[in-house]
């Protein structure tokens, strides 16, 4: 029960400070994806079937957060759920490297996906916004925060809070 | 080969899939009106923010003070040296303003400027959680009197509008926002009519749709020109950075940079009582 009031904890925190804290100190105007963090460590450990609801889930209430193009997190999210949950018995969870590169995948395939659905839903040219510049960025930012973030949720895990 | 249809898994996926892109499709537009969920969500966000606001002010300030003793005492100088001339320069402009409205009266113009509206003071509590929109969180809603569509305001210039209400907050959409256009004139020449729109990037606005003939030029202050009834006349939106013409040759695009510094906003105003202006009352 516990594993499950810090699992919709999470992204509710994390919402809260990507629009407080990290909002204040964006590097370039960026800020990071701690809601795509957790559902990508998510993934990786329970797979495909439990990432995707956890990433559908996860950005469906960041999109009722913000309001706008209801759906379009929830949807990125729910694929980068699938897609990295995929390799759930392919790599090795011990590997930090495993978590800092699964963010780095799911950074790429969330901005992707994000990119072609505004596009096709807003019609707004977003690729001549630095669009590129944008991604690079918040691939740093994610990176930097997914060794902290990745040891903790790792942990928690196999001997901690979020054991199943 | 179809055994795939059997499974569950691959219905939950395609309903994920069908439920996403059909209510996209249902809130693509603007809406003035936000559901239940999405209100109770904020309801429990804006405390929380707002909180955090408060701290960071303190914070910010106590450090500041702290951090920066002398270089405080020379900027008190300067700002005093700077507020004696400025006494200066308005009382001059306070002549030329009786002296305009005198005139305007005499010829029975309406009248357009900011100094007519009421202004809400309001704190900026958080920010987009996204790199895809450009938003703020305001500590005012519609309990103080906020509601969709009223224009956002700082002492340097437009900042953008409010896109959604709720019962102790609000969301502004900024100018850098990429849904964001506004109906703009140059100061200077007052003839140029053009459209500001966001880049989505944090700092540059693009005007686009100037005639080639127009006599743009760099450094020149862009206004908004009031045509787009959602904004007063005469606020300042830009100052024309650089400008390029497009492929076609018919046409120059300027990029505006914005007076207003949207990384820094702590505090704005809000229009509370700007009735957009219809061709009704036009009097030119």
């Amino acid at each position: 029960m516990v594993r499950y009031v810090i699992l919709a904890l999470l992204p509710f925190l994390a919402i809260f400070f990507q629009s407080t804290l990290f909002s204040f100190y964006s590097i370039r105007g960026t800020i990071p994806d701690l809601v795509l963090m957790f559902v990508v460590f998510f993934a990786l450990i329970n797979g495909e079937r439990r990432g995707t609801i956890y990433g559908f889930l996860c950005g469906l209430l960041e999109d009722l957060y913000m309001g706008r193009l209801i759906g379009l997190n929830a949807l990125c999210k729910a694929i980068v759920g699938y897609s990295l949950g995929k390799m759930q018995g392919n790599v090795f969870k011990e590997n930090m490297l495993v978590g800092v590169l699964g963010v780095l995948a799911g950074t790429i395939i969330n901005s992707l996906v994000m990119l072609i659905l505004i596009v096709l839903f807003s019609g707004a040219p977003a690729i001549e916004n630095d669009f590129f510049v944008k991604v690079l960025f918040q691939c740093l930012y994610n990176l930097l925060l997914s060794v902290p973030v990745y040891f903790w949720f790792f942990n928690s895990s196999y001997n901690g809070v979020l054991k199943a | 080969m179809f055994k795939f249809l059997r499974n569950k898994y691959f219905w939950a996926i395609i309903l994920i899939v069908i439920a996403s892109l059909s209510i996209m499709s249902m809130t693509t537009a603007p809406r003035q009106e936000v559901t239940v969920v999405e209100n109770i969500i904020r309801d429990i966000y804006s405390p929380l923010q707002k909180c955090t606001g408060n701290i960071r002010g303190n914070w910010g300030g106590i450090s500041y003070i702290f951090s920066n003793k002398r270089s405080l005492t020379e900027r008190i100088n300067t700002l005093e040296e700077k507020n004696k001339q400025l006494s200066l320069d308005n009382q001059l402009l306070r002549e030329y303003q009786s002296e305009a409205k005198r005139l305007k009266k005499l010829l029975d113009f309406k009248e357009a400027n900011i100094d007519k509206y009421t202004l809400l003071e309001a704190g900026v509590i958080a920010r987009s959680p996204s790199n895809w929109y450009n938003t703020i969180v305001i500590d005012r809603g519609k309990n103080h009197g906020v509601y969709y569509g009223m224009p956002v305001i700082t002492p340097e210039g437009l900042v953008g509008k409010v896109m959604q209400v709720n019962n102790t907050t609000a969301e502004v959409n900024l100018l850098t926002d990429r849904e964001m256009a506004v109906g703009v004139i140059l100061q200077r020449t007052r003839e140029t009519n053009g459209l500001v729109e966001g880049l989505g990037d944090g700092n540059l606005l693009r005007m686009g749709n100037i005639p080639y003939y127009s006599s743009v030029e760099v450094n020149d202050r862009v206004i908004t020109s009031g045509l787009s009834t959602t904004y007063p006349k005469g606020i300042d939106v830009g100052i024309v950075n650089k400008i390029s013409r497009e492929p076609s040759g018919l046409l120059l695009t300027a990029e505006v940079k914005p007076v207003v510094d949207f990384d820094r906003l702590e505090e704005v105003l809000v229009i509370i009582d700007y009735q957009p202006i219809t061709d009704s009352d036009e009097v030119e």
